[in-house]
Parts: structure tokens; C-alpha cells; sequence
């Protein structure tokens, strides 16, 4: 198909660029101040168990949702359903702007973030998923932009360039499955540890991508329903709302079968299974964020009304964000070689820089989802 | 070639920890860094309440999980089998002190673990984390090899003390306090030992001390289900576990 002959996209800021660069500004100052003053003291890790705290969980899971929208686009860019093609341009765009949100997050945790530009791909540690994700991360980052540069130029998704959408897709399931890696090799840490986790990954990936987009699409529009095209609202409501809720179904079954089996087992490590299953926060992951949506989108007289699929995804994106916390900081809670003194599970809640440096990522990556809007609008895709 | 390794004898400790502080001076570490440590471990309840402890150092594995998992190759194994951190490489993800199964890494960026903050009292030059009044002469510090005091932002470790060692006579078996050919090359936990529970010397020499210790002592080491093979053995009468197991029988 040839390409839109569209001018030049002209940058027209928006309201909402304006309020959410104004707030990240904000938010910025204030966590470079904590950073800047507390150094890297203002985190609550410490040497005893708890080495990744709240940020690395806020840069796994911007990362993830963004592989996820990858994803999600590749449907119509790489397999050809052009029936999604609606939804092609906004997911690149969200991609890249949790991309952003979530790679900068990561910058501010670490304490050389551009040591690692050179370091790791010089060095070619092959053995390390660590390698392989910041490889990878790199060619995603190049990948989406040339995408973002193509729909820019008014190009339709039938016309995106084969190779290009395939790339994207092959480097957004390459992320999320070496992500899965990172954790699940560790076979001193069984809570981590597992084959399935890399897929577990992949399935909540996937369905951080989609609730990602049903919100932005709705946000975009001022969440006047009205002003949703039609066909992105039959949409919404028949395969994506059918996407979600299986993506959720999986979801809940990993968990389930990973707590049945965690609480049944006796290796050591995995007594953290009991803690967790006592914290609140699990069951509100759970039931607020998987088995309540779940039937808001697998009942189509639900699904079909567009507040409640507003809700559903809030709910799954905060019960994804929960998750990802219990997952990570649980792994970390059961130091696998301590004395006496760390007999039950360590305590870790995080400081305040740690919640600015998510807040900070989450108005940066609203931030230059705007700006993309601004420069060039997904309303008419 | 030489390979490094140490046997501690647990039925000789008797958890002073005499090697915990002349690591820690020996190599200026700050408080809560214990590159050596005692842990201390006590199951049951009074009166019936068992006490033990076992001294770890780095287990200088052979097959390291931390040299694996380091994205930029930081972490590294000596020829002489030694694991060491280059800190002009580190970037500070810990990704390594997730993957040691020893907890034997640390990170000292972190909230101080007793006040005063001494690196706020003897504060660093940008160069090191803290500049403590005791520490090793400079041209003795290493970054390359992680020896020394750190700079901010990495991680650091156990080196064996490897400022000695590898200074230590080529071809030598073992490197023993009571030589006094050796003496100076020995690492400041096998030099202070006060019962004499540590042996350090090559693995690869079949008529070692160490290696004659773990035949007829029948050294084990910790966590082999791991595959990390470590180069501490440790003695036990032939025990087999020398660590407490079960968390969930220990009391609060």
C-alpha cells in the first residue's frame, strides 16, 4: 500500500503535554534532590538480602508493558491482521514512551548507567542475560524510533516496512523472555527459579501491553466514549477485550499453580511462600488485579461497556505492578546464606526516592506519549 | 598452574573471629562489609538450644555464578583462580550479589549499619568510598582487581587477599603463617587464626596440605547442588550438612 501522502507532522502541544511535562519537571527536581543528597543511602536495599528494590520492579514492568504494546502492534504489522490496524500506531508510540519511562528509571537506580553503554557491549559476557537484555534493549530503542519515524511520515501499518515490524517484534519477545532469564536461572533462589517464568513473562507482557492501550485509548480522547471511533470501540470490545481476558485467565493460572506448589514444597527458600500468601498485597493482586477483571472482560455484555473496560485495565495495570513487586522483593526476602539474625523473612518497604523515581517514570513516560500525540496524533489511525 | 584454595576446620573454630577483623583491617573495609564473617546460628529453645557457627569467606568458586551473571565482564576468575571485580568496569546492577548463593558481596553505598557514618567521618576523595587512617599503602590498591578501598557505586568482595598472594614464591604448595617463607603471602584470615583452623595452598598440587586435608578429612563444601564448586572446603568430622538447614524449624 503506498504511503499517505500527509504533510510534514506540524507539533501542536497539547493540555495534556503540558500537564504532564510540567509535573514530570516537577517530580524530577525533587527525586534528583533526594538523589543528589542521600546518594545512593536513600534507597531502603541493603547488604542483608534486599539488593533490587522498587525501581528495578518499576523498570521491569515499564519494560515489559512496552515489549507487550511491541507485541500487541505486531499483529498487524507483522502477521498481517490488518483488522488491527487501527491500533498499530498508538501502540508504538506507548512502546516507546514506557520504553523511556522505564530505561530512565533504570538510570537513576544504577549507580554507572553509562559505563554500562560501553561496558557491556564490549565486553561480550555472553553468558549473562543481563548482557543480552541491555543488547537487546539498545537495538529495541534504534527499532522503535525508525518505527515512530515511519508512522510519522503518515505511513499506514499495511505499509510498514516487513523487516523493520519483524525486528521490533523478534527484539520485543527476545526482552521479555531474557527478562523471564534474569530471574528464573537462579536455582539457589527457588521462588524465582523455574522454565516457566520466562513464559509467565511473556503472558503478563503481553497483557500489561493490551490493558495499556484500552486506557491510553480512551484517555486520548478525554474519556468521552463518544468520541472513539466506532470501529476501535467494536474493537476493543470483541478481540482485544477476548485478548485480555485470556492473557488474565493464564495469568491467574500461573500464579495459582506457582503458590499451590510453593506452599506445598518444603525446599529451603520457599517457606517465603507463606509469608507472601499472608500480605494483603497478593490477594489484591489477585482478585483486584486478575479474577475481578477477568470477568469484566470475559463477559461480553461487560467488556462492551467502555467504563468498565477503563476499569478493568486500571485494575490489571496496578495488578501487574503488584505482582511484579511481590515477585521481586519476595525473591529477595529469604537471604539464601545468612546466620541467625535473618531467621524469618527480611522487612523492606520502599523510601521515598524510590517512590519518586517511579512516579518520575511514570510522568516521563506520560510525558512522551503526549509529545508523540502532539507531533503526531493516533486519533484517526 | 596454581589454583588457589582454603580448608577451614570446623571442629578448630571456635567462631572468635579474630579472621573477620584482620580481614577487615587488612583490607579497610566498613562496618557491616565483612568480606570474612562468622555466622552464628542457634535452633531449639532454652535449655535445649544448640549453638553453632561457621566462618565464610569468599568461596572463590570454580565455576562462579557472580562471573557469569556480571553484564560487563567485571567480575572475572584469575588464571590462579581467584575471583575479582574490576571497579573502572562495575556498574553497580548487584546483579552478581543476587547470583552468589554465599552472600559474600557487598555493596557500601548504602545506609551505614552503624552510626557514626564512617565514611562521612573519614570521607573519600572521589576515588575511594570512605579513606579510612588505616588502610593498605596506596600502591598496594588495585582497581583493576578490586583491591583496596572502593570507589563509590560498585561492588566489592573477598579477594583472598590477593595483594599477597600473588606475590607468594612460584610453585609453593602452601601459603603458611609458620613458615616464615610463606608468612608474608599468607591471607590475613589463615595468619590470625588463632586455633589454627585454616589452611591455604594450591588445589592443583597433590601433595598440598589443603589437598591433604580434604582427602583424609573429607572435606565438603557448601551448596554443591548449585554447581558452583567452590575453593573453601570445609571439615567436619565427615558430617555432611555443616550449615542449618530448615528455616521454617528455627525459632524466631
Amino acid at each position: 500500500m503506498a504511503t499517505a501522502a500527509l504533510a510534514r507532522p506540524a507539533f501542536k502541544p497539547s493540555p495534556y503535554l503540558v500537564g504532564a511535562g510540567a509535573l514530570f519537571v516537577v517530580a524530577f527536581v525533587y527525586a534528583m534532590y533526594l538523589k543528589l543528597t542521600l546518594g545512593h543511602a536513600g534507597f531502603n536495599t541493603t547488604n542483608y538480602g534486599v539488593f533490587w528494590g522498587l525501581p528495578i520492579v518499576a523498570y521491569d514492568y515499564f519494560l515489559l508493558t512496552s515489549t507487550g504494546l511491541t507485541l500487541l502492534a505486531s499483529l498487524p504489522l507483522t502477521l498481517g491482521l490488518r483488522q488491527f490496524d487501527p491500533i498499530a500506531k498508538r501502540c508504538i508510540w506507548l512502546a516507546l514512551a514506557a520504553l523511556v519511562g522505564g530505561v530512565a528509571i533504570l538510570f537513576m537506580e544504577l549507580a554507572h548507567p553509562f559505563r554500562a553503554l560501553w561496558a557491556a557491549p564490549l565486553n561480550f559476557q555472553t553468558a549473562s542475560p543481563l548482557f543480552w537484555k541491555i543488547l537487546c534493549v539498545g537495538a529495541y530503542t534504534i527499532v522503535l524510533v525508525l518505527l515512530a519515524l515511519t508512522f510519522a511520515r503518515g505511513t499506514a501499518p499495511a505499509a510498514v516496512p516487513k523487516p523493520l515490524a519483524l525486528l521490533a517484534t523478534v527484539l520485543a519477545l527476545a526482552i521479555t523472555l531474557i527478562a523471564g532469564s534474569v530471574y528464573s536461572m537462579m536455582i539457589f533462589r527457588p521462588f524465582w527459579y523455574g522454565g516457566e517464568l520466562p513464559v509467565a513473562f511473556l503472558i503478563e507482557s503481553f497483557m500489561g501491553g493490551i490493558v495499556f492501550f484500552v486506557f491510553f485509548t480512551y484517555l486520548i480522547h478525554g474519556f468521552s466514549v463518544d468520541s472513539v471511533p466506532q470501529s476501535t470501540r467494536e474493537l476493543l470490545a470483541g478481540s482485544v477485550g477476548t485478548f485480555v481476558a485470556a492473557a488474565i485467565f493464564l495469568h491467574i493460572l500461573f500464579a495459582v499453580v506457582r503458590t499451590v506448589a510453593g506452599l506445598w514444597s518444603y525446599g529451603e527458600g520457599l517457606q517465603v511462600w507463606r509469608y507472601t500468601v499472608d500480605q494483603p498485597l497478593y490477594w489484591a493482586a489477585l482478585i483486584g488485579g486478575g479474577i475481578v477483571p477477568l470477568v469484566i472482560f470475559a463477559l461480553p455484555a461487560l467488556r462492551a461497556q467502555p467504563w468498565l473496560q477503563i476499569l478493568g485495565a486500571v485494575l490489571v495495570a496496578l495488578g501487574l505492578l503488584a505482582s511484579r513487586y511481590e515477585f521481586v522483593i519476595n525473591g529477595q526476602l529469604l537471604p539464601p546464606f545468612k546466620g541467625s539474625w535473618a531467621p524469618s523473612p527480611l522487612s523492606y518497604e520502599p523510601s521515598q526516592l524510590e517512590w519518586m523515581l517511579l512516579i518520575v517514570g511514570v510522568l516521563l513516560a506520560n510525558t512522551v506519549y503526549a509529545a508523540l500525540e502532539s507531533w503526531s496524533s493516533t486519533k484517526e489511525s | 598452574m596454581t589454583k588457589w584454595g582454603m580448608v577451614i576446620d570446623l571442629d578448630k573454630c571456635t567462631g572468635c573471629q579474630a579472621c573477620t577483623t584482620a580481614c577487615a583491617m587488612e583490607n579497610s573495609r566498613l562496618p557491616g562489609e565483612s568480606w570474612q564473617d562468622v555466622l552464628f546460628y542457634h535452633e531449639g529453645t532454652y535449655p535445649n538450644v544448640k549453638l553453632s557457627w561457621l566462618p565464610r569467606p569468599c568461596m572463590q568458586c570454580e565455576n562462579p555464578s557472580c562471573v557469569a551473571v556480571c553484564p560487563t565482564k567485571a567480575t572475572w576468575k584469575t588464571e590462579d583462580g581467584v575471583v575479582l571485580v574490576d571497579w573502572d568496569k562495575c556498574i553497580g546492577c548487584k546483579y552478581c550479589m543476587i547470583a552468589c548463593p554465599y552472600g559474600v558481596r557487598f555493596y557500601m553505598d548504602e545506609k551505614p549499619v552503624v552510626q557514626p557514618d564512617l565514611r562521612e567521618v573519614f570521607p573519600g576523595d572521589g576515588n575511594r568510598i570512605w579513606n579510612p587512617p588505616y588502610k593498605m599503602p596506596d600502591h598496594l590498591e588495585d582497581r583493576k582487581r578490586g583491591i583496596g578501598v572502593q570507589p563509590p557505586g560498585v561492588v566489592s568482595k573477598c579477594t583472598f587477599c590477593y595483594h599477597k598472594i600473588s606475590k607468594a614464591p612460584k610453585g609453593v604448595a602452601d601459603l603458611d603463617e609458620d613458615n616464615p617463607e610463606t608468612r608474608e603471602y599468607t591471607p590475613a584470615c589463615v595468619r590470625v587464626c588463632p586455633p589454627k583452623a585454616r589452611y591455604f595452598g594450591d588445589l592443583d598440587n597433590p601433595d598440598s596440605k589443603v589437598n591433604q586435608l580434604i582427602a583424609d578429612k573429607r572435606g565438603v563444601r557448601l551448596k554443591e547442588e548449585t554447581g558452583n564448586k567452590p575453593q573453601v572446603y570445609y571439615l567436619s568430622g565427615g558430617g555432611a550438612p555443616v550449615v542449618p538447614g530448615e528455616r521454617s524449624q528455627r525459632t524466631s
